[in-house]
């Protein structure tokens, strides 16, 4: 204690942080001391502590350097001050994972963990998970199953949560720990009874069955923390989600039971749960609004943010419920938290009638700059909900967003303004003038350089398109003369859209860029350069191809094919059409975010998303023998189950297409603990025309682990309909029973055996790459000319509305639709789809749909492709 | 021992802290031996496998020893010169019944003599032949034969057969430590 005290007079005298010059070497120099005979804890807990600051501010040490520093606090243990001994837990912990060898300490954590001092054992309990693995799991179970039910609550808890952490390395350890974990359950105190229910959800949340047990005998119970409550009703949530369940359930009835429950904390989270489950009705929603209305009015400034942060959340699905507290949440408009106040004025804008637009808006406007950068983003958004909304505002939004957008704020903030204003000028073309006017406007003086490029790839893009293209020119040219390099060269390739685009002004474009070639920077000059170019060729179909048309290929497999290229030395010229095409991302990864934020067990922090998945299984594949000889990926498909989820063998495929050869790629997964399979193949029996040239079959499958099978199959040649074709799937295997706990097969002879799977289909999408044309109508008209067309009418007769038909129509074909032509403008009697894509080989497909709707849906459907064998297998797949 | 040094033995004068290292293959009884010093109402009733080390404490004469109780099993075993640096005496302990690993005794003893932090210091090594109650136990003038104890020349060793569960043979190997760290820590100063 009395160095505590110390450390708190120096830092009164200094006034500042002790800790803020300290340096590694010195440190770990003075950490040397631990070593000596006699311990001396008032010198030694300020250099530990001071070591432990060091690692917490993000300090590397190497391994050397770690185990060195590692082993010299393990001689702490002899000294038996309670807070050296903590502080020594402390960086156990911290240098677990760095130093080697860490397991030396096993024994005496335990016996501090057994031991009689209660003070120590908690904390013994978690070092000692933290420098346990699998192997060394086994050593310390037993007293890991006798903490768990300690009637030490702070132990017990301990235990429990680390034992949830150990699940990541050491499930089926942990899942013997199943009967304490239950007893734990039962403790009188309300964090061991939550500890102890999150652990053995976590154990058993792969099985249902003993999941619903678990939850109907739990609900049964009355359980005494609210904290385990909570967590219970959010498993039965989610079971209600996965089984699909309607209000008559138990699990619904418990839920809403919760409702009448004492602890706010636990009526809340049954509200919550109720608006988030996908299929509620007005009924039980009525109950759950009713109570988050409640929920407003309460003097708990948590209890008012928490309840109106749900509503904000459940406006956009269940906008006629929220609007019953629209009184409520005109109260909190004037709340002195202005988290709360932001959330109640989105949520109204959200649910408001046209009328109220005006005035809320002014409201937000007098206290939006009192606000963090967090919040006005859910203005912002709310803004946008509104503007697609009410199109005949847009005025009154366009211009309070160009004032949010004058403001100070960071990249994400004035990111997510200006992706507003683009959304808007996308959807209502009467504001496109003066959304693209704001913008300009915008990046004469913005600092975020890649927000300014995109502005100016949009100026390029829409600019063209307006009455008066040329006044954009001035402000484009403007970051010509005064912005970064990377500006200027986005600078120079929108100006050349203009030159290409509106004749008129092309004259005064060419001596622009004749000036850009002039720059100091190399690529703005090489850009000016090759525009001006092309652009004095004065042909169509090159402005078409090469300033309108961006590249289309993947960047990552691009950067791949050229280095191969480098290294082997050709005599032939690279091949642009051997590159993969981009996929294109799909939109509706966006529309799920804002869902998942609503969820109900929080998933951690997002992952970022991997590079390309075909990037992914490009490089995986190329490790095959034979495959590289098939050229470059062209398409992989989404996963397909080959059978039920919870069969005793799960298989998965996935197609991936090349330019004359498939590859299916199954992965199998053995849930059966006392089986061993060896030698897995799928047997095939592919479909008229195809042919397998290859088998990779997977030589062993243990329990729990997914095995790979490859086949290689070549598309018919020369008879591209029957490309389309269904192939029957047996999965072959030889069975070796085996011990579970080990995985050891008993016998050494095993038997063959067979399981059949479902029927597995290459469709027409799998060969076709989506891409996008910038600019559909041109490539149209041009491939008139040159391309093979194919007409045909249909008539869908299962088709009930248009938007049905687009969607699968575009599922079918497997090909991008163009210019927001998927979207089917409301009352309308007919659409025209227009739709785009690339054949595997490299030939591009064009698509016309028009589409009338009396009776069923009547189509006729244009095609114009590269090759003539491709429009007529697209026609034919059709009908 | 001389009149006066008992003198300031009893007054508690001369106390001193050492560090001893307990070393020795699995299951030769290391933990059993520093068991049986602890005083009575700190001993631990059942003994299990030690995984990686213990800090113990016993006194003897005066002295205060802390004891590093390493692990014998093969895994951890070259981590036990992470504490040679430090330590004024070893307790090496042998299975006496146990004739087949003689040789990996003496493999590892011979490790532990030739260890740069070991072989330039003089500090004295105590050999447990423990298990001396089992029916084929060597002698351990066999043991110190077998190990080829009479090379060391410039440590002072001394055997002793024991039996750690009686304590039998204990006390007095430990007293003859005592003795050899302390004429050591008196030559220091």
């Amino acid at each position: 204690m009395s160095a505590f005290k110390r450390d708190k007079k120096e830092e009164e005298d200094s006034g500042g942080n002790p800790f803020q010059n300290i340096e590694k070497t010195s440190v770990l120099q003075e950490a040397r001391i631990f070593n000596e005979t006699s311990v001396n804890p008032r010198k030694c807990i300020p250099i530990l502590t001071k070591l432990l600051y060091m690692l917490n501010q993000g300090e590397q040490l190497s391994a050397k350097e770690a185990t060195d520093v590692f082993f010299a606090m393990t001689k702490l243990f002899q000294s038996k001050d309670v807070i050296l001994r903590r502080l020594v837990y402390l960086g156990i912990k911290e240098l677990s994972s760095i130093a080697d060898d860490v397991i030396i300490v096993t024994s005496s954590l335990t016996k501090d963990m057994t031991g009689k001092e209660d003070i120590y054992r908690a904390a013994a309990i978690r070092a000692l998970c933290s420098i346990t693995d699998a192997t060394m799991l086994q050593a310390i179970e037993r007293y890991m199953k006798q903490a768990i039910v300690d009637r030490n609550p702070a132990v017990s808890s301990a235990a429990l949560v680390s034992s949830l952490h150990m699940t990541k390395f050491a499930p089926e350890v942990v899942k013997r720990w199943v009967n304490e974990a239950q007893e734990a359950v039962n403790n009188e105190n309300v964090m061991v009874q939550y500890h102890a229910l999150g652990l053995l959800y976590h154990i058993r949340k792969t099985d249902r069955l003993a999941v619903t047990k678990l939850v109907a005998r739990l609900t049964r119970m009355s359980l005494k923390s609210p904290y385990a409550v909570c967590m219970l009703i959010r498993i039965a949530a989610k079971l209600i989600e996965e089984e699909g369940a309607d209000n008559s359930s138990p699990y619904f009835q418990y839920i809403e039971s919760c409702f009448r429950h004492k602890s706010e904390m636990v009526v809340y989270e049954a509200a919550h749960a109720i608006v988030n489950l996908d299929r509620t009705t007005s009924r039980e929603l009525a109950q759950a609004i009713s109570v988050l209305q409640l929920f407003c009015g309460a003097p708990k400034p948590t209890l008012r943010f928490a309840a109106v942060r749900t509503l904000n959340q459940v406006a956009i699905s269940h906008p006629a419920a929220v609007t019953a507290c629209n009184l409520d949440l005109e109260n909190l408009i004037t709340d002195s938290n202005r988290s709360i106040a932001t959330l109640a004025i989105t949520t109204l804008l959200k649910t408001g009638a046209e009328s109220s637009v005006d005035r809320l808006m002014k409201q937000i406007a007098t206290f939006v700059s009192e606000i963090s950068d967090e919040f006005k983003i859910v203005v912002v958004q709310a803004i946008r909900a509104l503007a697609l909304k009410f199109p005949r505002k847009h005025s009154v939004l366009m211009n309070f967003l160009s004032a949010m957008l004058r403001d100070e704020g960071g990249l994400e903030y004035k990111a997510s303004i200006a992706d507003t204003i683009i959304t808007i000028i996308e959807d209502n073309p009467d504001a496109k003038e003066t959304g693209l006017a704001h913008l300009c406007e915008f990046i004469e003086d913005c600092e975020h350089v890649s927000l300014a490029v995109r502005i100016l790839n949009l100026l390029g893009k829409e600019g063209p398109k307006t009455k008066q293209p040329s006044r954009y020119i001035r402000f484009i040219y403007n970051r010509v003369i005064l912005e970064c390099p990377s500006i200027r060269a986005a600078a120079v390739s929108a100006m050349a859209q203009f030159g290409a685009s509106c004749p008129e002004l092309l004259e005064n474009i060419q001596v622009l860029l004749a000036r850009c070639q002039m720059d100091s920077d190399d690529e703005v000059r090489d850009r000016a350069t090759y525009y001006s170019n092309i652009l004095s060729k004065n042909d169509k179909s090159l402005y078409n191809n090469y300033i309108l048309d961006t590249l289309q290929v993947s960047i990552p497999a691009l950067e791949r094919t050229l280095k191969e290229y480098i290294q082997n030395s050709t005599e032939e010229p690279f091949d642009i059409k051997a590159v993969p095409v981009v996929q294109i991302s799909k939109p509706d990864e966006q529309d799920t975010k804002p869902k998942s934020e609503g969820m109900l067990i929080s998933s951690g922090p997002t992952k970022t998303a991997p590079a390309s998945r075909e990037e992914q299984f490009a490089v995986r594949l190329s490790n095959l023998p034979d495959v590289q000889s098939l050229g470059p990926l062209f398409r992989s498909s989404e996963v397909i189950e080959l059978t039920e989820s919870e069969t005793e063998y799960v298989v998965r495929c996935v197609k991936h297409c090349y330019a004359r050869h498939v590859v299916l790629q199954f992965d199998c997964l053995n849930t059966l603990n006392d089986q061993l399979l060896e030698n897995v193949r799928i047997q095939l029996e592919p479909s008229e025309g195809y042919k397998i040239v290859n088998q990779i079959p997977c030589p062993k499958l243990p329990y729990n682990e997914t095995g790979t099978v490859y086949i290689v199959l070549q598309f018919p040649e020369n008879d591209l309909p029957n490309s389309i074709g269904t192939f029957g799937a047996v999965l072959k295997f030889i069975v070796k029973d085996c011990d579970p706990a080990t995985g050891l097969p008993d016998i050494d002879e095993g038997y063959d055996d067979e399981y059949m799977l479902e029927d597995l289909e290459v469709t027409l999408g799998d060969q076709i790459q989506k891409v996008s044309k910038a600019n559909w109508g041109a490539s149209w008209d041009e491939a008139e000319s040159t391309f093979f067309e194919m007409e045909d009418t249909y008539a869908l007769s299962s088709m009930n509305s248009l938007e049905e038909a687009v969607t699968n129509i575009i599922k079918f074909l497997g090909l991008q639709p163009q210019e927001r032509s998927d979207k089917v403008p409301k009352g309308k009697t007919t659409h025209t789809l227009l739709l785009a894509g690339i054949f595997r080989g490299g030939i591009e497909v064009l698509v016309r749909a028009k589409l009338a709707l009396a009776d069923g849906v009547t189509m006729q459907l244009t095609v114009r492709s590269q090759n003539e064998g491709v429009s007529e297998l697209i026609t034919s797949a059709v009908g | 021992m001389g009149l006066f040094q008992k003198l300031v033995n009893l007054l508690g004068v001369g106390r001193k802290e050492v560090n001893v290292l307990v070393v020795g293959l699995n299951n030769s009884g290391k933990t059993t031996v520093v068991n049986s010093f602890k005083s009575e109402e700190d001993k631990m009733t059942d003994i299990v496998p030690t995984v990686g080390f213990n800090i113990e404490k016993f006194q003897n004469q005066n002295l205060a020893f802390t004891a590093f109780d390493m692990s014998g099993h093969g895994r951890y075993r070259d981590l036990w010169e992470h504490y040679y640096k430090e330590c004024h005496g070893i307790i090496f302990v042998i299975d006496s019944s146990d004739r087949l690993r003689l040789v990996v005794v003496k493999e590892e003893l011979d490790l532990l003599l030739q260890h740069p932090n070991i072989c330039q210091k003089s500090i004295p090594i105590l050999f447990f032949a423990n298990k001396m109650d089992c029916k084929d136990a060597l002698s351990s003038v066999k043991i110190a034969a077998a190990l080829g104890l009479d090379k060391i020349m410039d440590k002072p060793w001394h055997i002793s057969a024991s039996n750690a569960l009686t304590g039998e043979g204990l006390q007095e190997g430990v007293e003859w430590l005592t003795q050899q760290i302390r004429e050591n820590l008196n030559v220091k100063h």
